[in-house]
């Protein structure tokens, strides 16, 4: 069975030409068996913690945990760990057999085990015909070589699997269907898996948790339900799909019920707001907070008495299923554009229309301090 | 009617058309036919002809190449040029790998100043090189006499440096950068994630070096290996000063024409070293075709170097050792040149005469070797840049085999181009041997593939479209190639002609068999100074051209940067 794995205050400073804090102490706990997302923008210090995890940088502080065992100082070749780069890294000097076995020749395994595990190994790759030229693989296409480097990291039954993006040099057609792939193998094979990613879609469609990283600092961990619905700061509101933002002022606090004066307009909205301990504790009237609302809960319309505030729209793209609309606020001299997406085209606007903004008054989230309450 | 219509027509069409690019580029191809396929096929059939005999089919015969199964000189020369080229890829290999990997992957201080004093063996003349290991390890060499004090005690004695053993030795040295440097590059460049990813499997480092790292490397390490050896069998000064009685093949060549005028059997000579060579090149394209990797990675992370304080010991032990071994011809003339003899432990009768007399003695030879470098330089230049723009971006049908035309030299040793020069121009209508015209020919031809390496890689980065943009702007070929080609390979070409001009300062196994009384350069006048013994004279004179040849290429690097230093891997 594989183990779950522990990070305790895991700090890493580079110190080159400058000092670079590339985690500032994380603590977290991936389950055994789970595929674990680490996702954030370029520099949020996701891949240092999965090379970290791999043994191929040493830690400045904190301890790793795989299971009980203490791993922190062992170097990576003695881990029994597999790993996928995003280059894949596959040996071009090699056949395609020989690139599969190497982990197995390195563990010393007798010539018929090698080959049972390998034929096996390339079959739930979905790869068994490839054996038969076993060509280079630089001879492949990138979705085979994908494929190759999946079994070649895992035909040695490691404890863990690390993927470091390793769809991000497929085109975009072959990345969705690789996805599901590489989540149907993980299930098969059960390891608990280590997935960085810096598309927020990939990772929602196919991580059991993510963990949404930014500054060397986890911002949120949880189910890819959780942090689009329940974002715990506007970061992540923002970075998992898109939240438009307007500040404002408490006027009333009720359950289940809150009046929320907008600080543009003056104009108050009465929002449903399902209260909790914390939520009532922290919500007190005359208290300065940002109303966030997703694109797909806004509504604009050509009627000025169907909206709470009017704007310019800028550009229309029709995304098949739904049309956005970036509108550019004419209250707002900062220009932060709004967006809205609907369903359906809103008959006779087009590009520089005004048009007029309104609220689904039930689904809008409130931050304090950039954290949501 | 109809027809002249048409003709009217196709004249018109025909003398609208821009002819500017055929003419201009007609001319290096020219030249490299009449002074490079012509004098090669000349020599070619010679060496199926007896020495005096007319160029008929009734005269031919094998006597030329028989010599090789019948004199035991023949047989020798060709069994030591075999033995001391093999054996000198060896050693350049077994010492310089390790080098290359110590300063690629162990973290020590002053890899910049090894990385630059590790190429100072290339530019040093390899003849001035084998005359300072004569002082050194002569019959009366200094470090040959302390050792046999020392020897001498145990009843032993180290034999002086001539022979096949002294060949091999400074001939190791010379070439050691070229494998340093290559070696020391694939190291640095191969792909990082290659290596953490057999880590993580797994492996260990010996085994990760076995089966990845080393794999990786040999196309480099086989080019390295090949320059080596062409370097090697066609290197004339060294065992001309070293070999004593041991003949190689280019010392076979210069003794049978210098001795006999016997171009002919030179000829034969010739062929059979280029025969040699080019099997070496087969045997190298062989080994290394199979495993011609995209090796470069084009992930940003970096090779972890080693810190263990043992292995970067070894590594700084082992790479002082190696620089103050290459470099003691370097430390020897310098300290030669200041003083009349060295016998023994100490020089003695320090005197700066030696450097005094250079004005009387050698003026014509410094002015003859400048004049013939710098001329030589900027004909090369213009050839080599137009070559090189014919097969990169007219691509005519025969590119390949211009490519293959220009690039011969850079395999043929240097006393094969002066023999075919002379079985072409020697003789007949066209007689300029001895004048400053066949030197400057020998050494344009021998040195075009450099200019053409270097503008040709220019010309492979320089993005076709910019030319394209400016032609349908409506600039004819002429003014798109003086302003937008040439200023953009401007670079290349001036790396190419600093590169040729440096070496050309110092060339000798060309010119040892083509100068005269009055077209005698530099090297040749030390190589004589070295025959006759005057060691003082050979070290001030050879202080005077080093000094020069490291300037040049200082400025070199200085002006045109990184790329140039590069290129002396190819050159």
């Amino acid at each position: 069975m594989c183990p779950n794995i522990i990070y305790k205050d895991v700090a890493k400073r580079f110190e080159g030409k400058e000092i670079v804090n590339a985690l500032k102490g994380v603590s977290f706990e991936i389950e055994k068996g789970e595929l674990f997302c680490l996702l954030g923008p370029s520099g949020c210090g996701k891949t240092t913690l999965l090379r970290i995890s791999a043994g191929l940088e040493s830690l400045t502080t904190g301890q790793i945990f795989y299971g009980k065992k203490d791993i922190t100082t062992i170097p990576p070749f003695r881990r029994n760990i597999g790993m996928v780069f995003q280059s894949f890294a596959l040996y071009p000097h090699m056949s395609v057999f020989e690139n599969v076995a190497y982990g197995l020749r390195v563990r010393k395994e007798p010539e018929d085990i090698v080959k049972k595990k390998i034929t096996e190994i390339m079959e739930l790759v979905g790869l068994p015909d490839v054996l038969r030229r076993n060509p280079s693989p630089t001879a492949l296409s990138g979705g085979q070589q994908q494929r190759i480097a999946i079994a070649r990291a895992l035909v040695y039954d490691p404890e863990i699997l690390l993927l470091d993006e390793p769809l991000a040099s497929l085109d975009a057609k072959l990345r969705r269907y690789m996805r599901a792939e590489i989540r149907r193998i993980q299930k098969t094979t059960n390891i608990t898996t280590i997935y960085v990613t810096h598309d927020q879609e990939e990772a929602m469609a196919i991580g059991d948790r993510l963990a949404i990283m930014n500054n060397g600092l986890v911002e949120q961990i949880g189910t890819s339900d959780q942090i689009y619905h329940y974002p715990d700061n506007m970061f992540v509101a923002n970075f998992i799909g898109k939240m438009n933002f307007f500040p404002g002022t408490i006027q009333e606090v009720q359950e289940n019920h809150c009046k929320i004066q907008l600080e543009h307009n003056q104009k108050i909205l009465d929002l449903f707001y399902k209260m909790n301990q914390k939520r009532k504790q922290e919500m007190s009237k005359g208290k300065k907070i940002i109303l966030g609302s997703r694109p797909e809960k806004l509504t604009i319309s050509t009627d000025p008495e169907d909206g709470l505030f009017s704007g310019r729209i800028r550009i229309i793209q029709n995304l098949g299923k739904v049309t956005r609309y970036e509108i550019t606020p004419l209250w707002d001299s900062k220009n932060k554009l709004i967006e809205v997406d609907m369903e359906g085209k809103l008959p006779g606007a087009k590009e520089g229309d005004t048009v007029y903004i309104n609220f689904d008054r039930n689904n809008t989230l409130l931050f304090s301090g950039k954290k949501a309450i | 009617m109809g027809i002249i219509n048409n003709l009217k027509e196709f004249i018109l069409e025909q003398s609208k058309k821009d002819y500017t690019p055929y003419l201009i580029l007609s001319v290096p191809l020219l030249f490299l036919v009449i002074f490079l396929v012509w004098p090669l096929g000349m020599s070619i059939v010679k060496a199926f002809v007896l020495r005096g005999n007319e160029l008929i089919l009734d005269n031919f015969t094998f006597v030329n190449f028989q010599r090789f199964f019948t004199s035991s000189m023949y047989q020798r020369s060709l069994r030591n040029s075999f033995v001391i080229s093999f054996s000198v890829v060896f050693f350049t290999l077994l010492i310089g790998v390790p080098m290359g990997y110590f300063v690629a992957r162990v973290e020590m201080p002053f890899k910049k100043l090894i990385l630059s004093l590790g190429i100072l063996p290339i530019i040093t003349p390899a003849f001035v090189g084998a005359f300072s290991w004569v002082i050194l390890l002569g019959k009366q060499g200094v470090v040959r006499y302390m050792v046999n004090k020392v020897l001498g005690l145990l009843g032993l004695s180290l034999p002086p440096i001539y022979g096949l053993f002294g060949i091999i030795f400074t001939m190791t040295l010379t070439y050691l950068p070229f494998v340093f440097l290559l070696s020391h590059g694939a190291f640095k460049s191969a792909n990082p994630l290659l290596e953490e990813s057999a880590m993580i499997m797994g492996a260990s480092q010996s085994r990760i070096l076995r089966t990845i790292t080393m794999p990786l490397i040999l196309p480099s390490l086989g080019a390295a290996s090949i320059l080596v050896f062409i370097r090697a069998i066609g290197n004339f000064g060294i065992p001309a000063v070293l070999g004593g009685q041991q003949y190689v093949l280019p010392t076979l060549i210069y003794f049978r024409v210098n001795g006999f005028w016997d171009l002919n059997g030179a000829s034969a000579i010739a062929i059979l070293s280029v025969i040699i060579v080019v099997i070496a090149l087969t045997i190298q394209r062989k080994i290394i075709s199979a495993r011609e990797y995209e090796t470069i990675s084009t992930a940003s992370s970096e090779h972890k170097l080693h810190r263990h304080p043992f292995i970067k010991a070894i590594a700084i032990i082992y790479c002082s050792l190696v620089l103050l071994i290459s470099l003691a011809p370097q430390i020897t003339i310098i300290t030669m040149s200041f003083f009349r003899q060295w016998i023994g432990f100490l020089p003695a009768g320090f005197t700066l005469e030696n450097y005094k007399i250079i004005p009387q003695i050698a003026s014509k030879a410094i002015k003859n070797s400048l004049f013939l470098a710098t001329s030589a330089s900027l004909l090369t230049a213009l050839i080599g840049t137009l070559v090189a723009y014919i097969t990169e971006r007219r691509r005519p049908k025969g590119a390949i085999l211009i490519d293959f035309t220009v690039m011969t030299p850079f395999v043929l040793p240097g006393i094969v181009v002066s023999v075919a020069l002379l079985s072409a121009f020697s003789s007949g209508p066209i007689n300029i041997s001895g004048t400053f015209l066949i030197l400057m020919i020998s050494f344009v031809v021998r040195r075009t593939p450099y200019v053409f390496r270097s503008v040709a890689a220019s010309l492979t980065q320089l993005d076709e479209a910019l030319e394209e943009s400016s032609t349908i702007s409506g600039a004819s070929w002429y003014y798109t190639f003086r302003k937008v080609t040439f200023p953009l390979i401007l670079p290349g070409i001036i790396a190419g002609s600093i590169l040729t001009f440096a070496t050309l300062l110092q060339e000798l196994s060309t010119s040892i068999l083509l100068y005269s009384a009055k077209t005698q350069t530099l090297p040749i006048q030390i190589y004589n100074a070295v025959a006759d013994g005057d060691f003082g004279v050979a070290s001030s004179l050879s202080v005077l051209l080093l000094v020069t040849v490291f300037g040049v290429v200082y400025l070199m690097n200085v002006f045109v940067g990184e790329s140039a230093s590069s290129s002396f891997k190819l050159g």
